[in-house]
């Protein structure tokens, strides 16, 4: 082969061999600041976040939403099952007692959902600016809209605070799950939907309340 | 800005995110040839290099710095990593590929690949950086700690096993 040749072959291959697409900075830059907020403090602990930490704070993988559809239900089952166990025959939803150590083991999934539904979040509002909303979130927002109308029944809900944060939470799923029925049917609705639900976080202040009540990072930890 | 970003200032390790990702995630992309790689690569690096700051003693520029965690990161991540994941796109990615000027045969187009990623890591990373994305031997070898002279033997090394097992295969597409 010529050197001409080796030319034409490196020129070929810069144009073949895995040209990269545009820079997702944004994106990128989203999952980077929330690993640094949830990461050690610079000096004290030099151990890094992992590949799969920083993942997950991005997105969560295919079988982690299945897990998290098992965690969902999981929870279902846990309120069930503590509704089934404290409440007399008869008893409405509102009506069922419940033990101090069945409120508190509630009030620790709520926390755990809050953070869950705050990540939703802020990947569907980096997501966003791009216009665009990935259709698996729609799919979470599904699993985290029923959990949240679970919520909305139990006995967490009684915290005013709470309650109306949960309220606004569904009203923003909701729109989120809007978002991606819209997607791929009708790109001006879609559009339209992105923008409520975007405003709707904003003027709700949803994240800043999440994070009132759950520490940053912590509803990720151990998913 | 790498002082403020030190101590703690998130709005000055922004600007250097500016300044230096789009190098970092074009030379992640290279090398892990799918966009989830490319993209886990280079947050993992520039998160590594938030929680290192303080190790960071200016010796060499900050974009070198970044650039050694960065190919460190990647080279790591892709040893984790099936081979034949690496030359799986998915229809997203494809989407992004900018056209070719020319038509290649699907044939020799895969040869093309499977000769690059044939070649041994410390060739391929060398050929990547330097024919592909057009780093210098100074930034290579920094890069990869290295010397100058190294550098040049691996491409020189990586070049001539590409000639070897691609030649008849350019006479194709001449």
């Amino acid at each position: 082969m010529s050197e001409g040749d080796m030319d034409e072959l490196t020129r070929l291959l810069r144009d073949q061999f895995n040209p990269p697409p545009p820079t997702p900075r944004d994106e990128m830059w989203a999952v980077i600041q929330a690993g640094m907020q949830a990461g050690a403090p610079l000096g004290e602990d030099p151990q890094v976040l992992s590949l799969e930490q920083a993942r997950a704070r991005r997105s969560p993988p295919r079988w982690n939403r299945l897990a998290w559809a098992a965690a969902a239900a999981a929870v279902l089952g846990l309120g069930v099952g503590i509704g089934r166990v404290t409440a007399p025959p008869s008893a409405t939803v509102a009506e069922i007692p419940v033990s101090e150590e069945s409120e508190a083991v509630l009030r620790v999934a709520a926390r755990e959902h809050l953070g869950r539904t705050e990540a939703l979040l802020r990947m569907v509002r980096a997501d966003g600016q791009a216009g665009h909303v990935d259709p698996a979130m729609g799919e979470w927002a599904r699993v985290l809209l029923t959990q949240t109308r679970l919520y909305m029944d139990r006995p967490v809900n009684q915290d005013p605070s709470m309650h109306e944060l949960l309220e606004d939470l569904e009203l923003v799923l909701v729109q989120v799950v809007a978002v991606s029925e819209a997607q791929g049917v009708d790109s001006d609705r879609a559009r339209s939907e992105l923008s409520l639900a975007l405003s709707g976080m904003e003027q709700r202040e949803v994240l800043p309340r999440i994070q009132a009540v759950v520490p940053s990072g912590t509803g990720l930890a151990g998913t | 800005m790498v002082e403020r970003a030190r101590n703690g200032d998130q709005a000055a390790f922004r600007a250097l995110y500016d300044a230096n990702v789009d190098r970092i995630y074009r030379l992640a992309y290279r090398m892990a040839g799918q966009d989830d790689l490319a993209r886990d690569f280079t947050q993992e690096a520039f998160l590594r290099a938030w929680q290192r700051l303080d190790q960071f003693r200016g010796d060499a520029a900050f974009s070198t710095w970044l650039h050694a965690i960065a190919v460190s990161v990647s080279l790591n991540g892709l040893r984790k990593v099936d081979r034949h994941r690496k030359r799986e796109r998915s229809l997203e990615n494809a989407a992004h590929i900018a056209p070719a000027k020319r038509r290649l045969d699907p044939g020799v187009r895969d040869r093309l690949e499977g000769a690059v990623d044939a070649l041994p890591e410390i060739y391929r990373t060398v050929f990547l950086m330097h024919d592909l994305e057009g780093y210098s031997h100074g930034e290579i070898a920094e890069t990869l700690g290295v010397a100058e002279g190294t550098s040049k033997a691996r491409l020189f090394r990586a070049r001539e096993k590409l000639r070897a097992s691609l030649g008849d295969a350019m006479q194709e597409y001449a």
